[in-house]
């Protein structure tokens, strides 16, 4: 009974998980609710506006620049698109609540000791121990004597510290009205010359002769102008529902005025709601049932909770997936040109290749390890990406130059491909270490990955299989079909990178310190395959290898990137 | 894999021959092998990434971390490129390819199952060779391309009646100047302002949109403008400068009815032609001195050999100034000969030496105290605060007509030779009118003037007492100059416009009466003829006073003695100064004397940026060399340039041209440039158009708008007599190859609205910089990666399918000898290595 009870139980429990994750919840009594609450900005989230070489959804764009101001954290539990305009009517509001971000811990440490200095206080010592640990400070903090002092000191050290003070700089120059007003290019030219810049609010609703939006007809200005100032005056009145027309009216009028020029609904709403569920990235969790699944099924041989195990998995996948497709769709393009992207669409490879593997290998004992390795790798990635949103941000911008090329998509996902292969092999690897830490015979995998599942035995049973099978064998085998792809995938994607340099910057290669680390992560395993030869304890030496390869990956991706930048910075 | 050879007989060979097989063995020894790959891989992870660890455990902020690059370290002093072709680098690629090739051979059957090893290490060894031959030969350097120079050509009448012809070229390029001739016979050229997308308003190609130049020609007294147009010349036109305020430039066309208004002046746009290429200072270090004989115009090169890249060297500090912050600067001294190098070097048998290196810093102007012997010189530095701006330092030079005042004339150092000259700066600019037919006389403070403010008024002049009407006479000042500099000394002058029954006029009214005239014609700008008075029924005179400074400092007569004279108030408030004590003058303002030196001396060095501000990305562009010439006392720090121009008029836009004057012991001067090597391109190269491709909404000053850059260029052979090819275009990831070098987009010229101090806005896009390189053996090199490539599929992924065919065949033969044997056969599992 229990245990079929329990077999019905993850459809239930995971339904509910994707319930939580991305429905919102109704709630009944509105008019308990704060204004924040109470205001329903939908359409206008859904309208364009022209940032950065690009047509964003106003709310992909409010996200953007309130990560800007306050980085992974949301203000108040608001929306972005709230804040923005919140923060654009009520700037005195905003003066003295901790809305900036400090992406940097130990400048926060620097900072709030010179606060602590100058005002010792018990009410201080708390309000910078909740700065220190989320990172958010009051421009009213900011501007004081003794931080602008320790600013100016940070500022001096080019090396380190000025980009934090960069950071606040941007915060403070964004988080100011005119700022945030000057932004808002919603206005869409009467003459549909693509290659000419929109018109922001303020040349309709400061100089109505204004010449540069001649080219929008005069009712449309007006009418524009009306529901904006409809839409500010239902705002400092607190009047949500008048907020909430004037919103409606306001993007039928942007709509209006160049319906042919002005990007497709569909695509915004998609952008909205992407943007809005935090970019999928919340799919994490269903990762982590399925590792947990999966890990419960191929450490106890719970055959139930490997079945379930996969098929979470699989459904973690297709969400992934979704994701993927989804910022595909909005972005116009492969996504694979920042590190979000980098990231997720790696994991995403991962977990395609570990289904691959699992058919490959679904009658070996080497099954469920794989999609083991993947849900991991995909847990860790999308994790990443859903709480270090200032390091892999999320944002959907246009890529320089030098990225628009055919080899982009050829050379970054091949590497990508193989750096999350390594991964995955450094996690069979890692298990394969506890294994052995908890007493498991040196036994490896003889005739190494891939060849353990091609060379079945004439009966048709691979090599490493069933019951006979030992675990330290079956967790080596699964390392080495990883590692051998892996090194296959990362010396061919060196080589594309090298094809594209070639025609890009002039030389193939040019040792920058990303492309050294990628050539060490294949020395690495240049060395596994040597060592495995040489060593009697191949399945050790296997599993260390395969760590220490991850470790350089990681450090390439993490330490080069953020440390010792080069050439290949912007990814 | 276990050893396939047989173990040797020692006593079975000679010496020599033992240790022959003694190499053999070690080469041939898995790991040996292996120990030479991780030296590989700890190579090159100190050489790339150096020292790094973080202090904190916030890994994911730069600020965590520690890093050191070591091989920056003096003594290695190594580029990227140059660690990786070091001797250790080199001799460790060598082993790891001699011990492929003998353990290969020794120890790997060639076998269909080891076809995919062969393979590995085949293509291995090709890459290994293709890298010696790619990196053996690689060149590679970066050329900017200007878009058009502007050529002028016109003839000058000599006295004795013959004609000679003039041509000079300059670059089109905002505020690019060039000047010719003497005397009244002198042009002056500027490029007033370039539009690379002027739209054409006329002609067949209406609407299209076309490289403007506009050019202020200067000559014989008169000003006018001419735009040229890139590929119309036929629509170049001038542009007329009148004193019409509602419309003050005119079309030549439309006043003169023709659309040149000086024929005889002939200016066109030509391609300029790029002849060199500058390697790259971060590859190998590529440093050279550029050295010619004043007066001459062709460059010589000289290689410098064995200076730094990323340490400075100083051999004393008196050499060079640092913030006093910044921690006290090491020595090193440097003595770098640099001999001629070039057969036609100009200079043969003069070594300059190299004695100091400076990674990092900017020419400061400092102020010292040149000792009791120097000559009388007041500088005051003074710093004015407020409560509504940040404070502001000057510095003023008292016996500098310019650098005297500060903050448009507000704040003025004057020196006094006796006490008498004090009184002067307590008082206002005045201006005494008289009118002796009404026998009027009236003197009146300046207190504003209409270059300040255009709305100033006029002062009418009344009637003497008994009948004050109003006389009809007006003036109002327009300007007011204190020191202008004439021959001999300096002159004051108030320029007032003067309104009279009979008209209008205006009147230089100098401080000297015998000097001040009337200005009738409003376009005669001179005022250097000689005096002369249009209407003598009004006289007027010009008591200079503080010259309308508000805040006057003056030394002496005594020296040292310096008092501040105050004009805020509604009467002057004189202090004595303390340096370093602030004065309240009122109004919030306060003013301080940081520092006064009554016998000031001048002194210009480096000063050196501290490590920590030295932002990474600027690379060599601020790097310093002292250099002396072997045998005399002369030395210089010399700036670093890009690129090397024959003259200014062909210097682009963030790339001055400022060649320093070095004199030799035999008192010859010679000029010298510090840059890179450079390397003929063997055909000239220019920039047809320079196009810059945005996203939607347009290039908006955001680099993230920038869709693409793109060069159309055009080549042709060396010797300007060739004509230029076809245009062919580069733009990124998309190269073109031209006699055995490719060009790449590598920079371009963008636009400057808001220019710094002293420059001209610019719309950008007048030249372009292109990536230069050759690439041989890369073909080699892309063999060797695929024939690797192949190998590894087959090792890991064909092998087994051979290797279970085999078994097959095998269990298959073991099954039919069982079967006639009538034996029971079994197949066992069995795997290999």
């Amino acid at each position: 009974m229990m245990r079929r009870a329990w077999s019905r139980g993850p459809w239930k429990s995971l339904a509910f998980v994707l319930f939580a994750l991305f429905a919102r919840v109704a709630v009944a009594d509105e008019s308990a609710l704060p204004f924040a609450k109470r205001v329903d900005l939908t359409p206008l989230a859904t309208i364009a506006v022209q940032a950065d070489g690009r047509l964003k959804c106003l709310s992909s764009f409010a996200s953007e620049m309130m990560r800007v101001v306050s980085g992974p954290r949301a203000i108040a539990d608001q929306d972005p698109l709230f804040t923005y305009l919140d923060m654009l009517f009520h700037p005195k509001a905003y003066r003295e609540a901790d809305v900036i971000f400090v992406k940097s811990a130990p400048s926060r440490v620097r900072l709030a000791d010179a606060l602590r200095r100058a005002d010792p206080s018990a009410e201080m010592a708390l309000r910078m121990e909740s700065f220190e640990a989320s990172g958010l400070i009051s421009e009213e903090f900011l501007s004081q004597e003794a931080v602008l002092a320790v600013l100016e000191e940070m500022q001096v050290d080019l090396v380190r510290s000025a980009k934090v003070v960069d950071a606040i700089e941007s915060a403070l120059r964004v988080k100011d009205p005119r700022f945030l007003l000057s932004r808002l290019r919603i206005i869409p030219r009467g003459d549909g010359a693509m290659q000419r810049p929109w018109h922001g609010i303020t040349t309709v609703i400061i100089a109505e002769e204004q010449a540069s939006a001649l080219d929008v007809p005069v009712q449309a200005r007006e009418a524009v102008a009306a529901a904006w100032k409809q839409l500010v005056n239902g705002w400092l009145e607190g009047d949500a529902t008048m907020v909430s027309s004037a919103a409606t009216a306001l993007a039928a009028e942007l709509r209006s005025i160049d319906p042919n020029g002005y990007p497709d609904l569909r695509r915004l709403q998609w952008e909205h709601w992407y943007f809005a569920n935090d970019h999928m990235t919340k799919t994490w969790i269903v990762y982590l049932a399925a590792s947990i699944l999966l890990l419960l099924g191929v450490v106890w041989k719970w055959p139930r909770a490997r079945t379930a195990g996969t098929i979470v998995f699989a459904l973690a996948l297709a969400l992934h997936t979704i994701a993927v497709l989804l910022r595909w769709y909005i972005a116009g393009r492969w996504p694979n040109s920042n590190m979000f992207e980098a990231v997720t669409t790696a994991a995403w490879f991962g977990c395609v290749a570990a289904l691959v593997l699992e058919y490959v290998s679904r009658r070996s004992a080497m099954r469920s390890f794989f999609a083991l390795g993947a849900a991991v790798s995909a847990m860790v990635a999308l994790m990443a990406a859903h709480f270090l949103t200032v390091q892999l941000n999320p944002d959907i911008n246009n890529m320089t130059p030098v990225l628009h090329d055919v080899w982009l998509y050829i050379h970054t996902n091949v590497i990508i491909f193989s750096y999350v292969l390594i991964f995955m092999a450094s996690v069979s690897g890692a298990l394969y270490l506890v294994h052995r830490a908890l007493g498991g015979a040196a036994s490896y995998a003889r005739v190494g990955g891939a060849g353990s599942l091609i060379l079945a035995s004439p009966k048709g049973t691979p090599l490493e299989a069933g019951a006979r099978a030992a675990t330290g064998e079956v967790l080596d085998g699964v390392t080495m079909v990883l590692m051998e792809l892996s090194f296959v995938l990362l010396w061919t994607g060196i080589i594309m990178g090298a094809i594209w340099a070639d025609h890009s910057w002039g030389r193939p290669w040019g040792w920058d310190p990303k492309e050294v680390f990628a050539l060490n992560t294949f020395l690495v395993f240049a060395v596994l395959v040597h060592v495995r030869l040489r060593v009697k304890d191949k399945g050790l030496w296997t599993a260390v290898l395969s760590v220490v390869g991850a470790l350089v990956m990681l450090f390439n991706w993490i330490v080069i990137n953020f440390v010792i930048t080069g050439l290949h910075s912007y990814a | 894999m276990r050893s396939t050879t047989q173990p040797i007989a020692k006593s079975a060979h000679s010496k020599p021959r033992r240790v022959v097989v003694a190499v053999l063995d070690l080469l041939s020894n898995l790991k040996f092998g292996i120990w030479l790959l991780v030296a590989l891989f700890v190579y090159s992870s100190i050489g790339s990434a150096g020292i790094v660890y973080p202090e904190h455990w916030a890994i994911f902020s730069a600020d965590s971390w520690v890093h050191d690059q070591v091989r920056q370290w003096r003594g290695l002093e190594m580029t990227e490129f140059e660690w990786f072709h070091w001797w250790p680098f080199t001799t460790m690629l060598l082993l790891i390819a001699l011990s492929i090739v003998v353990t290969t051979l020794r120890r790997i059957p060639f076998t269909p199952v080891h076809y995919g090893v062969w393979m590995i290490h085949g293509g291995i060894l090709l890459l290994i060779a293709g890298s010696f031959v790619y990196f053996g030969q690689k060149v590679e350097g970066d050329t900017p391309v200007a878009r058009r120079k502007v050529v002028a050509e016109f003839a000058v009448p000599q006295t004795d009646g013959s004609v000679t012809n003039q041509r000079v070229e300059f670059v089109a390029s905002p505020g690019q100047r060039a000047e010719i001739g003497e005397g009244s016979s002198r042009v002056n050229f500027e490029v007033r302002s370039v539009d690379p997308q002027w739209e054409l308003l006329t002609g067949a190609d209406k609407g299209k949109r076309a490289y403007s130049v506009t050019v202020l020609v200067e000559r014989a007294g008169k000003r006018y403008l001419r735009q040229l147009l890139a590929g119309y010349p036929a629509l170049t036109e001038d542009l007329l400068i009148t004193d019409d305020q509602a419309q003050p430039i005119k079309r030549a066309v439309e006043e003169l009815g023709k659309p040149i208004s000086d024929e005889s002046m002939v200016l066109s746009l030509e391609y300029t032609a790029q002849r060199w290429f500058y390697l790259r200072n971060d590859l190998a270090k590529s440093w050279a001195l550029y050295v010619r004989l004043k007066g001459t115009t062709k460059w010589t090169q000289r290689p410098i050999d064995g200076l730094p890249l990323y340490n400075d060297c100083v051999a004393q500090r008196d050499d060079v100034f640092q913030l006093e912050s910044d921690e006290s600067l090491p020595l090193h001294p440097l003595d770098v000969r640099v001999g001629a190098f070039a057969a036609d070097d100009p200079l043969r048998g003069v070594d300059l030496r190299v004695s100091g290196y400076l990674r990092f810093a900017v020419a400061q102007t400092r102020v010292t105290d040149g000792g009791a012997n120097a000559a009388l010189n007041p500088i005051a530095s003074v710093t004015v605060s407020s409560t509504q701006t940040k404070p502001e330092t000057y510095r003023l030079v008292a016996h500098d007509a310019v650098a005297s005042k500060a903050d448009g004339g507000v704040l003025r150092l004057v020196d006094l030779d006796h006490e008498a000259a004090f009184e002067r700066f307590t008082r206002q600019p005045s201006i005494v009118v008289r009118i002796p037919s009404q026998n009027i006389e009236v003197r009146e403070e300046i207190r504003d003037v209409a270059a300040a403010n255009p709305n100033a008024p006029f002062v009418e002049i009344m009637g003497a007492p008994p009948n004050a009407s109003a006389t009809g006479y007006a003036y109002r000042v327009v300007n007011v100059q204190d020191s202008i500099p004439i021959a001999g000394g300096t002159v004051a002058v108030a320029i007032l416009e003067v309104k009279t029954p009979q008209g209008f006029f205006r009147r230089w009214v100098f401080e000297n009466p015998t000097l001040t005239r009337d200005v009738v014609t409003p376009d005669a700008r001179d005022a250097h003829g000689a005096p002369k008075l249009e209407d003598d029924s009004i006289d007027i005179r010009f008591e200079p006073g503080n010259g309308l400074a508000l805040v006057v400092l003056a030394h002496g007569p005594e020296l040292g003695r310096l008092r501040l004279i105050s004009a805020v108030g509604a009467t002057p408030a004189i202090h004595e100064v303390a340096i370093n004590t602030a004065i309240p003058i009122g109004a919030g303002v306060s003013v301080k004397v940081a520092e006064f030196f009554p016998r000031g001396r001048f002194e210009t060095k480096p000063l050196v940026v501290p490590r920590l501000q030295r932002s990474r990305d600027a690379m060599e562009t601020f790097a310093q060399i002292r250099v002396e010439a072997a045998g005399a006392g002369d030395a210089q720090w010399i700036p670093f340039t890009r690129w090397v121009f024959d003259s200014a008029q062909e210097a682009l836009r963030r790339a001055p041209f400022e060649p320093h004057t070095l004199r030799l012991s035999d008192g010859r001067e010679v000029e010298v440039l510090f840059s890179r090597q450079r390397l003929p391109l063997g055909s000239d190269v220019a920039l047809d158009e320079f196009v810059l491709t945005s996203h939607v909404g347009g290039y908006t000053g955001e680099d993230s708008t920038i869709r693409d850059y793109r060069s159309r260029l055009r080549f042709r052979g060396d010797g300007t007599e060739a004509a230029w090819s076809e245009p062919v275009d580069v733009s990124v990831n998309s190269p073109v190859e031209h006699e055995g070098l490719w060009y790449f987009q590598a920079q371009w010229d963008p636009p400057e609205t808001r220019p710094r101090e002293g420059e001209v806005a610019s719309a950008g896009l007048n030249y372009t910089v292109l990536g230069v390189g050759n690439r041989e053996g890369v073909h080699l090199q892309l063999l060797g990666c695929c024939v690797a490539v192949t190998g590894m599929l087959y090792a890991f992924y064909l092998k087994p399918i051979v290797k279970r065919r085999r078994q097959a065949g095998v269990l298959a033969e073991l099954a039919a000898a069982a079967k006639r044997a009538g034996l029971e056969g079994r197949a066992d599992e069995g795997g290999a290595t």
